[in-house]
């Protein structure tokens, strides 16, 4: 494994590491969201750089625009859970549970 | 919601899944699988309920995190072997990584815990776009992903069927149940993938066509409960009748469809040498069974007293349609 590989992979982690292990707030989830598709986004741009040609260059740019999008859903998705649930705590999401 | 933003909604889901079905690069078949994602967001929370909003949450995380996880993994592919095509990922930890990817995203044990609140936060309708035409998409990848070890699929396969069967054991919300059992379909799907794919296939068109068909029931009859589930026969005599039908065919009894499947899959698997892989299997479809042959008990074999309270529901609504009783 190439260390530019595992930089990004060990970036990755820790992004996953803390999607996974958020506790408290709906916000830190996003962010680490966030923080995977950065490190794709990395990833990606070196990829291309490896290359003296431009074939996959527009890769890291179309990433960013789904990215944008999903970050944009998942905001919407936290006015909305502070507009029915009173605030963004993740313990407060219990309404459906078995 | 606007017809033309509805339009939109469901046009972007057909696109995304055709996109994924067409491509045979990584990058497009992710941009698939996101589209899918980003159309049915809005979809979920259209009656801005919080039991909504809710499940919409939650199935938002569980698909975001799948399809990051599986872009994380085409792109170490690429890093390892140079390659982006479907047809080609090799390196072990690629394709294990990508296949626990696309077990998140359709609900597989033990990734399925998303699977049954979100079920329950939402419409019928948009449960079943989520029970059918979402799961098309992860599937065509998981198909195409050459496993190179059947070790993870029965895995996956197994737990799933458990997972499935004695999830729904205590439930008498139909969302949750139909949940349950779509991960347990789905876990005899991937049972045999490393083995027979074609069956694999034939287990999928036969769970699509009869989950289809109990939605719609449900549907006609806007049950969500067991409770209510009981007082359909005064709502629509013939489906009433027919509804069995298509719950015991979910639980594999011949000779109805369901067992088809069943049947393929348990050869295909002792011809293999897995005995007590198909042994497991058909034992722990046995919960799924009980689940199924309650709802039916409910709603066909049974006809609740005679309260006033019992039969007032099908005064209320003259104005869906009904079957000629």
């Amino acid at each position: 494994m190439t260390p530019t590989h595992f930089a990004f992979s060990s970036a990755f982690m820790l992004g996953l590491a803390g999607l996974a292990f958020h506790r408290t707030h709906f916000l830190s989830a996003l962010l680490c969201l966030e923080g995977l598709m950065l490190s794709l986004f990395i990833a990606l741009s070196l990829w291309t750089l490896q290359f003296n040609t431009m074939n996959s260059a527009s890769l890291p740019m179309i990433l960013l625009a789904f990215s944008a999008c999903e970050a944009g859903a998942g905001l919407a998705l936290l006015v909305a859970t502070t507009r029915t649930h009173s605030n963004s705590r993740l313990q407060s999401l219990n309404l459906l549970q078995c | 919601m606007t017809p033309l933003i509805y339009s939109t909604l469901i046009i972007s889901l057909g696109i995304g899944t055709t996109l994924t079905f067409a491509s045979t690069h990584w990058y497009l078949a992710w941009m698939g699988i996101e589209i899918n994602t980003l159309a049915i967001i809005p979809l979920m929370t259209q009656s801005h309920s919080p039991r909504a909003t809710e499940a919409t949450t939650k199935y938002f995380f569980a698909q975001a995190t799948a399809s990051a996880t599986l872009l994380f993994a085409a792109t170490s592919n690429a890093f390892f072997t140079g390659s982006w095509d479907i047809l080609q990922t090799n390196n072990p930890l690629t394709y294990t990584l990508m296949t626990l990817a696309m077990a998140m995203k359709i609900g597989l044990a033990p990734l399925h815990s998303w699977m049954p609140e979100v079920m329950q936060g939402l419409t019928l309708l948009t449960g079943l776009i989520l029970s059918t035409w979402q799961k098309l998409a992860p599937f065509c990848l998981i198909y195409q992903i050459q496993p190179h070890s059947p070790n993870l699929f029965m895995a996956l396969g197994l737990l799933s069927i458990v997972a499935g069967g004695w999830g729904g054991f205590n439930q008498v919300q139909l969302r949750k149940i139909l949940a349950y059992s779509s991960i347990a379909h789905l876990g005899w799907m991937v049972l045999i993938l490393s083995f027979s794919p074609p069956l694999t296939l034939v287990a999928f068109s036969t769970y699509l066509m009869m989950t289809f068909s109990l939605f719609y029931s449900f549907m006609m009859t806007k049950t969500t409960h067991i409770n209510s589930l009981s007082t359909s026969w005064a709502k629509i005599p013939t489906l009433t009748a027919l509804t069995p039908l298509i719950l015991l065919s979910l639980g594999g009894l011949p000779p109805l469809t369901g067992f088809l499947p069943k049947w393929m899959i348990l050869q295909e698997l002792t011809k293999q040498d897995l005995a007590l892989v198909a042994v497991l299997a058909a034992l722990f479809s046995l919960f799924s069974l009980y689940f199924y042959l309650r709802l039916s008990y409910a709603m066909t074999l049974t006809m609740p007293p005679n309260n006033p309270a019992g039969t007032l529901p099908w005064r209320l609504n003259p104005s869906h349609n009904t079957l000629p009783p």
